[in-house]
């Protein structure tokens, strides 16, 4: 989120973001690292030792997180359920992408979700805020205030224009994605992309006025994670996103830092609906693809596959 | 001491109250001082015609002022403190302007108590208008509660850029939810009212209005402890003029001993030490008013049989014409929506004290009191109001604080077969049904899958099952749309019991508030359904004939 600092001009902003989406279309990564042969990096495993063996994979976390920097971690904590509800990302997961965030010399971490229920509630039941209590300058924070969020404008945007996000993510220069892998019954899944929109305030519209599924693409042209990691050791398979329904559990835990690609597996994780489906068949995904966000299609991915 | 004792009650009281949150340990009785109210157990149980267990605490106060004698008006009641307190702060310098024609009107409490009673006897809750120990929980919860977070939100918002500087981020992101109520401005007044008349006499409430000092009083004289006047006394009248309660008569040496809270002002500030308080077994002869010895001439209350029956009567009356409104046959039907585990309507209005700690303690702010919804015996009590905030499926704290269970305590599982209503789709409203639009925001938010899609005229459209809805309210909260919300509770199928188990109502009715992840197989099927008013009968019309394979929404 570099892109955001305080003192970035407008025209600043544009070439960097233009430069961004010129990277990714290309198909070439930001980062370019000795470790980087992999598109994807899919860990079978408990949450804990799996997560930490994908940031090995992923070449370590240092990849993305320098020393003395702000990171915000955006797991999905919206529902005051706990985790074998499938509805949260794992506490595990959060705990351990935290530590190796300090590990790296990261000064504060902050994880941080716009709930849907009253924070406290959700902090609590969703079983992150314990999971992160041992840890030192690791905040985990609820946000339901209008006042916690600065409106942007999104200059490739098709039905968004502008958008109103989370401040901490515009002035932290890391944002990485916590999502989980679940269903959702008005985009299908719902994961890193769809969990974008508990970083802005008003989503209402995303349901009521706007095509969801445009502007969630248009959303992730301007929130850009450096990394995702997908939490599919659990799959909500169906009553999704709040549940209850069906939890599967794939033992699966995806990382990369091209988010449509990272969905994209995290589709063919698990049956939603009781039926298989592959990347393409998510229409947002599809829309983001299209928009040059990212890969879609598996085979055309390397990916790097281990155990925990 | 009796300060000290004064302020530590003030304290023990604010913190039990900041205590009553969801999460609230079972152990800890966060209702204690209401529970303690021997007024408010005693309408209750008169109104109720039952015992209620938790309300029995009053038997302490009862048995203690027996020993020690109105004790509770002096250092315990918290309204007290707070008209001390008020007193100290705004009129300390005024000239003390003890109203003197006004000793007939003491006679007003007794005629209120009584008519209080007389009301609850008739089945008519009306104590909680004037009973201080209510009357304090309001203005905390609807007033003190509200402006303390709003105060700290803003001295937090000031500092904010400090905070972010200084990079303690929890700090700089804190912000405490902002509760707000209907009638707060209401109970604001009459609060604001009973402080002022202390303008006219110290402990003016107490002196003359407020029913549960007139309940003591009737039995305070049996206490231990009495006022004495020695020969020392030389009629300066400072004792007159000190007592907070007017308890000295116009002889220094008689006093109104039901008045007396035993503050021993008088014996402070008596310069020639004449005034002792010792301890002697009382007999009738105190109620009586009888004189006890040299310096030990007591009034006896100041209430005639006549005046009693006035006032029982008065209160039957002013029951009868309160209850004798459409108000009272419409009572089940009327459109508001109880805190789960309220006892059925009839008996909720009689039992229910308006304290308003079930509204501080909820965690969304969906309790709110009622002012007119049905009628003058309602006034105050808690509804849902689900267009503002849902009930939080993970809490049962309302009838864990309630002190005369007019929402009974509850364990998770029970509170959550404690239906309180249904959702009602309003299809003309409804994004989906009338705009074909994308929105699916009730199901998502759904804690137990009542809204389930099906196919209509080509398109996926949300249906509720009443049977899995047991009325949290999230998916009218929620709507979208502006203004009234295209899904509503209504109280129809509502469960409201006296005693017994919830869950085995629920089970007999056939309702199921559990997760059944079966469900969202719907979405993948073409029903083909007729919509319909009656829900029930779309239940059974699950489509026997092979679903044709589609797919759920969102998926191309």
């Amino acid at each position: 989120m570099k892109n955001f600092g305080r003192k970035i001009t407008r025209r600043d902003f544009l070439k960097s973001a233009a430069a961004g989406a010129a990277l990714t279309l290309v198909g070439k990564p930001v980062f370019s690292n000795a470790k980087d042969e992999y598109d994807l990096v899919v860990i079978s495993g408990d949450p804990a030792p799996a997560t930490r063996r994908a940031l090995e994979a992923m070449g370590g976390i240092s990849r993305f997180v320098k020393k003395g920097q702000r990171v915000v971690l955006k797991p999905n904590m919206s529902f005051p359920r706990p985790p074998e509800s499938g509805c949260n990302t794992h506490p595990q997961v959060v705990a351990t992408v935290a530590q190796a965030c300090l590990e790296a010399g990261a000064q504060q971490v902050m994880v941080m979700d716009y709930t849907l229920s009253r924070p406290e509630l959700c902090l609590e039941r969703s079983g992150i805020r314990q999971a992160c209590k041992p840890l030192k300058n690791v905040h985990v924070i609820g946000i339901e205030e209008r006042k916690f969020f600065r409106e942007i404008k999104i200059p490739q945007g098709k039905v968004l224009d502008h958008v109103e996000v989370l401040r901490e993510v515009l002035e932290s220069p890391v944002l990485i994605s916590l999502p989980v892998t679940k269903s959702h019954s008005a985009t299908g899944v719902s994961m890193g992309i769809k969990g974008l929109m508990g970083l802005i305030w008003d989503r209402k519209s995303f349901h009521d006025k706007y095509n969801i599924n445009q502007a969630l693409a248009d959303l992730a042209t301007v929130i850009k994670p450096q990394l995702t990691i997908l939490d599919a050791s659990r799959a909500l398979v169906n009553g999704g996103p709040g549940g209850p329904g069906e939890v599967q559990k794939p033992n699966l835990i995806i990382a990369g830092v091209d988010p449509v690609a990272v969905d994209s597996y995290g589709v063919t994780v698990a049956p939603w609906y009781g039926q298989n489906f592959k990347g393409r068949q998510v229409e947002h995904l599809l829309v983001a693809h299209q928009r040059g966000l990212g890969k879609i299609d598996l085979d055309q991915l390397r990916i790097f596959k281990g155990k925990a | 001491m009796r300060t000290f004792v004064q302020a530590f009650s003030l304290i023990l009281f604010s913190t039990l109250f900041i205590f009553t949150t969801y999460k609230l340990p079972d152990w800890l009785p966060a209702d204690m001082y209401l529970r303690l109210d021997p007024l408010i157990g005693l309408s209750a149980i008169l109104a109720g015609k039952e015992v209620i267990g938790r309300t029995l605490w009053f038997l302490m106060i009862i048995g203690t002022t027996l020993v020690i004698g109105r004790f509770f008006c002096g250092y315990f009641c918290p309204m007290g403190v707070t008209i001390d307190l008020g007193h100290y702060l705004l009129w300390r310098r005024n000239k003390i302007s003890v109203l003197k024609s006004a000793e007939s009107f003491r006679k007003a409490k007794f005629f209120l108590l009584f008519i209080f009673l007389g009301a609850a006897l008739a089945g008519v809750s009306l104590t909680y208008l004037m009973d201080p120990l209510p009357l304090l929980t309001r203005f905390y919860t609807f007033i003190l509660y509200p402006l303390v977070i709003t105060l700290i939100n803003l001295s937090i918002d000031l500092l904010r850029p400090i905070f972010h500087a200084l990079g303690w981020v929890g700090l700089s992101h804190l912000h405490y939810a902002q509760p707000v109520f209907y009638m707060a401005l209401i109970t604001f007044l009459i609060f604001a009212g009973i402080i002022t008349l202390n303008r006219l006499a110290p402990r003016f409430w107490c002196r003359y209005l407020c029913p549960l000092g007139a309940l003591l009083s009737f039995i305070s004289p049996l206490g231990l402890w009495k006022r004495r006047v020695s020969k020392e006394c030389n009629e300066c009248l400072k004792c007159q003029r000190d007592c907070p309660m007017g308890a000295v008569e116009e002889d220094p040496r008689r006093t109104r001993l039901p008045e007396c809270i035993q503050c021993q002002t008088c014996a402070h500030v008596c310069p020639q030490g004449a005034i002792t308080f010792p301890a002697s077994i009382s007999s009738a002869k105190a109620l009586a008013g009888e004189k006890y010895g040299p310096g030990g001439e007591y009034s006896p209350v100041d209430f005639s049989r006549r005046g009693f029956l006035y006032s029982v009567s008065g209160g039957l009356t002013v029951a009868f014409l309160a209850d004798r409104t459409p108000f009272t046959p419409l009572k089940e039907k009327r459109q508001l929506i109880r805190p789960p585990g309220a006892l059925p309507e009839t008996n909720f209005l009689k039992v229910c004290i308006r304290c308003g700690e079930c509204m501080k303690s909820c965690p969304t702010n969906t309790l709110q009191p009622c002012l007119w919804e049905s009628g003058l015996p309602g006034l105050w009590t808690p509804r849902m109001d689900l267009r503002f905030a849902a009930c939080e499926q993970e809490c049962n704290v309302c009838g864990k604080v309630c002190p005369t269970q007019a929402i009974r305590s509850l364990p998770l599982e029970e509170k959550t077969h404690a239906k309180v209503g249904t959702a009602v789709l309003l299809k003309e409203m409804c994004l989906v049904w009338a705009q074909d639009k994308l929105c699916l925001i009730c199901d998502e938010i759904c804690p137990y899958n009542a809204i389930v899609f099906r196919t209509v005229e080509g398109y996926r459209r949300p249906f509720v099952i009443a049977s899995r809805c047991n009325g949290c309210g999230f998916c009218e909260q929620k709507c979208p749309i502006h203004g009234e919300s295209a899904i509503i509770v209504v109280p129809s199928g509502e469960i409201r019991l006296k005693e017994g188990s919830y869950v085995k109502e629920a089970k007999k009715l056939e309702l199921e508030f559990k997760p059944d992840p079966g469900d969202d197989k719907f979405i993948l099927e073409e029903s083909g359904l007729k919509v319909e008013g009656d829900k029930k009968e779309g239940e059974k019309l699950l489509p026997q004939e092979k679903p044709k394979p589609s797919k759920p929404k969102g998926f191309l």
